[in-house]
């Protein structure tokens, strides 16, 4: 695979205004192995001790000498992102939705710490309703593996040649768990996450930009619903694995019910299973209408042997 | 160990005095924390003739406190009229901050370190500190920072407009963003508390703070303020059936299964109350009556924020640890004050100690704690009659079991107190 | 502040203003202040009895110039006129001429003051004629005087003689400060009983005293001077006004008892909090009133009845209380009021209840006649407060300028000064009587 380094970190502005673009384009159908053997790399990374600050502000959340999970999400996106708005991209990247992040945070990251950030795309594959993909994103410290997560996205009504969509599986209706917390989002959330972590996708930020894509209102972004069920789930001082599967979008403003449940109770979809002791299971749902915005689970990795190597 | 506090002197309580508790934005609207401290404290200074005299230590605080007042409790006792000689110090400890205070105090006049102290606590919804938006407060502190003109400017320019909007204390957990009620509200479910069973807890409340008013009982308890002789709150006329009409105001997302109305919740209210303790010396040196002996009290937590634990069951925890150190069952009192943050607390808390599951599981007993006879429960009304200014209920409660024990001439009063945070506190007044 | 005319008049612009439309030009009364003199200048005796001799003795020990027969030049703080030895009414002429040019003398602020005997059951015509002319006399003077000056009488029952502890306090009492707004008034004393204080200006250190009604008014004014005097106060007041009872309370470092003095257990429960908290009690001033004006015509149970219960219904029913608990060498002083002795339109209900009082400390009196036991009675006229300020205008107005003697209405702390005199130890020798704290008002005569 070739290895791009890039100079810089880049900026999510100019690829959202270059996929912006590029989106005249209508993308029907894709091949197998149409993705570019390319990883994206930016090295010597410093995080932004104010960006840090303002993010654990605005989560409410107190500033700890370790970088949380989805911050480093958000220090390694761009560099994501940066191929999946590369012209031989074959998906287009307005419009896709994330459907899920699996997270192995192998052991706390201090903010002081030089990072490597690394990416790529793999395993194009049929979704009933299009075509999916894997991010992979990694951060090193060195040569230490430090931070490891894969996004799977898709592309809506994306066909991928030679392949027939798989019948929609009948969803399990969805029972709630005893509520344990309340989020009240207001309609600046979107914007608010997006000022700190450079995340501008216009589905996020205002009412105009989101009707402009197609939706009635602005929706909350994935990784801000990730980073606030972290907040109350994940541990400190060790590494962990988390994951979260995302349903039925978050409008704002809006209000999301939300349980941190002992062991995993989704039933968004067949998910995870980790019934691994100390993990923590969360979801996060509609009150009024009793459907699910998203699932997810955390272990710490100090518990769970079987992801631990190459930790401590 | 327990033992060794009680090889120590008493600390015995004296009296108390508090300002009737307002509903919020009613009665007390303009008057400051500050203000109504000073009035509960100078009405037991009168009480007591303590007027210039040098009191070992005053103890308050409030739960929503203004930046200013960062040495509250200090600035009443300079307004007052004790000595200005008198040290003072703010307690925050949510709805346990009233209580802490008395149970602080009175073990420093227990191993001697105090001869007198004065607890108590004081709130107001209605003067609830608005704070600006944590964006303009940001850019307010970089302009203060800034060393030129041009600096300032450009810490402005930072400046939106929905960054002026205030900002103003919820009743929210911030871990959980779910409000007391909401919390309280799963709780009831979890528990299976009827609402009858919630609008029985509550018309009693009423009709006995009624009846205690009618027998005289407050007079030497409150004193008047701002026109208002008797807690506002209080419906003597208050019965199940009117009750029953009201429309729930919490857990509206349990649909048909929500009981919790505004009728057996506790309403925002404004107040302070203050509670004079002292050693037996102290007491007899100065004339003064001695109502009760301030045992012992606990402190416990829970996990709430996982869900584990309802918010505001801490008191169940706390009072088996305090039992167990005392030697005492559940049975061994005379009085129980259990503050009535919403009649689903008392009634969970009471049905939590008779589950032996909860009692085995959760607090490691061999056998459940057990009933209490449900006549010896809040005699003259509690929380949901009377209000709940959060600091202001711990003070009300000491100086109002000790007085009726005092009356009964014997026996033992236990009070448990639930607060914000997951955190409880009870405490063991017994008669002298 | 409670006069607003007064301050107004006393203004140059003002007094001639009040001069040229013939309103009257009330000044301001000499009021008692702790270590100021007595009186203001020389005092001058008349009179030619040993009691005469006796008092121009009394009142050099208590450091005052004396003068006898003429004033001379001097300005006179007080003139004592001594009529003990008058026994038909031609006897009151050469005591009644050396008076009249020394008025002219008299200081503003000052004093006249008759000693004599009252008229008795059994007196000869002649010496009741003469005893009874003394007040005549006095009371006539009494509105002569201008310039805040009054004039009073003391009246020896028997061959009572300022021997008496409670003849030589009276004579202090109406001669100072504390007696400036009684005038025209008789204080009579029956017995050789009472201690005179050790320190004059502190007379009731150590004393322990209850005033009822103590939240405002003459009420905290009384607890005030009680309290200036020495006492250690209770001070008592409906829960209702606690607020305002609790500041009395740390203003005169007393204790506050929040209690409705109809309760039938209030005397108890104030004797107890006393005895508890204090360890005595030595003074029990029954202040706590009420006002329910209505024509009687237009009266209803409500009215009437909370007046009687609150004025005298409650104090009868304390004062069994306090026998009850032993208390024997109690000091008990009531608030009367000049209503219960005239009548007042609209106010049967209080000048009934008010007129009880009189008659209750009347009849009371034997019963509390040994040691320094005693009970008395003050009847207010016109005082400045939050209960007269109820009055309508014109009446109040009235009432304040024209009718008194002094020109003014009173103040608080007039009725207080009169209450801790009668609640000394060293008043025990008069007993059962009813003073007036009125400025000489025609309302009662």
């Amino acid at each position: 695979m070739q290895t791009v380094v890039l100079d810089k970190v880049p900026a999510l502005g100019a690829l959202y205004a270059q996929a912006a673009l590029g989106a005249t384009r209508r993308v029907r159908r894709v091949a197998p192995g149409s993705l570019p053997d390319v990883s994206a790399e930016a090295r010597e990374v410093r995080i932004s001790e104010e960006s840090l600050i303002q993010y654990q502000r605005l989560l409410g959340d107190a500033v700890r000498e370790e970088v949380p999970s989805v911050f480093l999400h958000g220090t390694v996106f761009p560099v994501a992102l940066w191929l999946l708005a590369r012209k031989d991209f074959p998906l287009p990247l307005l419009g896709m939705v994330h459907l899920s992040n699996h997270v192995r945070h192998l052991r706390p990251v201090r903010p002081s710490e030089t990072l490597t950030l690394r990416a790529h795309a793999r395993d194009l594959r049929v979704h009933r309703a299009g075509t999916q993909v894997d991010l992979i994103s990694q951060v090193l410290v060195g040569e230490e593996l430090v931070w490891e997560g894969r996004s799977v996205y898709l592309a809506k009504g994306v066909s991928l040649e030679g392949s027939s969509r798989p019948e929609a599986e009948p969803h399990p209706d969805f029972v709630p768990p005893a509520t344990t917390g309340r989020w009240r989002l207001d309609a600046t959330t979107g914007r608010r996450f997006a000022e700190v972590l450079g995340d501008f996708n216009p589905i996020h930020l205002s009412l105009v930009s989101a009707k402009l894509l197609g939706l009635k209102r602005p929706i909350a972004h994935g990784m801000y619903l990730a980073a606030r069920a972290l907040k109350s789930a994940a541990p400190h001082g060790v590494g962990y694995a988390w994951e979260i599967e995302f349903a039925v979008p978050v409008q704002l403003p809006g209000s999301v019910e939300f349980a941190l449940t002992s062991a995993t109770q989704s039933s968004v979809g067949p998910g995870t299973s980790d019934e691994e002791p100390g993990s923590v299971g969360f979801v996060g749902w509609d009150a009024r209408k009793v459907r699910p915005h998203f699932a997810g689970s955390v272990v710490p990795l100090a518990l769970a042997a079987t992801v631990g190597a190459g930790t401590d | 160990m327990g033992q060794n506090l009680s090889q120590n002197r008493p600390a015995v309580v004296i009296g108390g005095n508090r300002i009737p508790f307002a509903r919020a934005n009613g009665a007390y609207v303009g008057a400051s924390n500050q203000d109504m401290m000073t009035a509960a404290l100078d009405g037991l200074v009168a009480r007591f003739g303590l007027q210039g005299q040098r009191i070992g230590a005053v103890a308050s605080g409030a739960v929503l406190k203004h930046s200013r007042d960062f040495n509250l409790t200090r600035e009443v006792v300079l307004g007052s009229a004790l000595s200005p000689q008198t040290p003072a110090y703010d307690v925050q400890m949510a709805c346990a901050t009233g209580l802490e205070t008395i149970g602080s105090l009175a073990d420093k006049i227990k191993s001697g370190q105090i001869e007198s102290g004065i607890g108590g606590g004081v709130d107001t919804v209605s003067d609830a500190p608005i704070a600006v938006s944590d964006d303009l407060r940001n850019v307010l502190l970089a302009a203060g920072r800034a060393r030129s003109l041009k600096d300032r400017l450009a810490a402005f320019a930072k400046l939106r407009p929905r960054d002026l909007a205030p900002s103003a204390p919820g009743t929210d957990e911030p871990r959980t963003g779910l409000s007391m009620g909401e919390h309280q509200a799963l709780t009831t479910q979890r528990w299976e508390i009827t609402r009858e069973a919630q609008d029985e807890l509550a018309a009693a409340s009423h009709q006995n703070l009624a009846a205690a008013y009618d027998r005289h009982f407050f007079d030497d308890l409150i004193t008047p303020y701002r026109g208002l002789a008797k807690d506002n709150n209080m419906r003597a006329d208050s019965t199940v059936a009117k009750l029953s009409k009201l429309k729930p105001a919490f857990g509206k997302s349990l649909g048909d299964q929500a009981s919790m109305t505004a009728g057996n919740s506790t309403p925002l209210t404004d107040g302070a109350s203050a509670v004079l303790l002292g050693s037996e010396e102290f007491a007899a040196e100065h004339d003064l009556p001695m109502l009760a002996n301030f045992v012992d009290y606990e402190l416990a937590a829970v996990d709430f924020v996982s869900g584990e634990e309802g918010l505001l069951m801490a008191p169940a925890y706390a009072v088996p640890r305090m039992l167990a150190r005392q030697g005492l069952t559940l049975q061994d009192f005379d009085f129980y004050e259990i503050h009535e943050a919403f009649a689903g607390t008392v009634l969970s808390t009471l049905k939590a100690w008779e589950d032996p599951e909860f009692c085995k599981d959760k607090l490691g007993l061999d056998a459940p704690l057990g009933s209490i006879d449900r006549s010896k429960l809040n005699v003259n009304g509690s929380s949901l009659a009377a209000g709940h200014p959060f600091a202001a209920t711990g003070g009300r409660i000491v100086a109002t079991l000790a007085k009726m024990l005092h009356e009964k001439g014997s026996g033992r009063g236990l009070i448990s107190v639930c607060a914000a945070g997951g955190q409880g506190i009870v405490a063991i007044l017994e008669a002298r | 502040m409670a006069d607003q005319y007064l301050d107004f008049a006393n203004t140059p612009f003002g007094r001639s203003l009040a001069k040229r439309l013939g309103l009257p030009a009330p000044v301001r009364l000499r009021r008692y202040e702790q270590g100021a003199a007595l009186i203001p200048g020389a005092a001058m005796v008349i009179g030619s009895s040993e009691l005469a001799r006796t008092t121009g003795e009394l009142l050099l020990g208590w450091g005052l110039e004396v003068r006898t027969h003429d004033a001379g030049h001097a300005k006179l703080g007080a003139i004592v006129v001594v009529l003990d030895d008058v026994t038909t009414p031609a006897d009151l002429s050469p005591h009644a001429l050396t008076l009249s040019p020394a008025l002219k003398r008299l200081a503003p602020g000052g004093r006249v003051i008759t000693i004599a005997r009252p008229e008795q059951d059994g007196d000869a015509p002649e010496l009741a004629a003469a005893r009874l002319g003394v007040t005549g006399m006095l009371r006539s003077v009494a509105h002569e005087l201008r310039g805040g000056a009054t004039a009073n009488g003391i009246e020896l029952e028997g061959s009572l003689d300022l021997s008496a502890p409670s003849a030589q306090a009276a004579l202090r009492f109406l001669l100072s400060g504390r007696s400036a707004y009684v005038d025209g008034q008789f204080l009579r004393v029956d017995s050789q009983r009472g201690v005179l204080p050790q320190d004059a200006d502190r007379p009731l250190v150590g004393k322990v005293a209850v005033v009822t009604g103590a939240a405002r008014g003459i009420g905290a004014a009384i607890a005030r001077v009680l309290r200036r005097d020495g006492a250690t106060l209770v001070v008592v007041d409906v829960p209702q006004a606690g607020d305002a009872l609790a500041k009395v309370a740390n203003e005169v470092e007393g204790t506050a008892l929040q209690l409705d003095v109809t309760r039938p257990e209030a005397g108890e429960l104030i004797a107890a909090h006393a005895k508890e908290r204090h360890g005595a009690l030595d003074i029990v001033v029954h202040n706590a009133g009420i006002t329910r004006d209505k024509l009687l015509a237009n009266m209803d149970a409500a009215k009437w009845d909370s007046v009687i219960a609150v004025n005298i219904e409650s104090q009868l029913a304390m004062n069994r209380a306090f026998k009850a608990a032993g208390l024997d060498q109690l000091r008990i002083v009531s608030l009367a009021s000049t209503s219960g002795i005239a009548g007042n339109r609209g106010q049967s209900n209080y000048g009934a209840s008010k007129a009880g009082v009189i008659g209750m400390v009347r009849a009371s009196a034997p019963q509390l006649s040994s040691g320094v036991a005693g009970i008395n009675a003050v009847a207010p006229g016109f005082i400045e407060t939050e209960m007269t300020a109820k009055i309508p205008f014109a009446t109040r107005a009235a009432g304040r300028l024209i009718l008194p003697s002094l020109q003014q209405g009173g103040l608080p702390r007039d009725v207080a000064e009169a209450i801790s005199f009668l609640a000394s130890d060293s008043a025990a020798g008069i007993n059962g009587r009813t003073l007036r704290v009125c400025g000489q008002s025609l309302i009662g005569a």
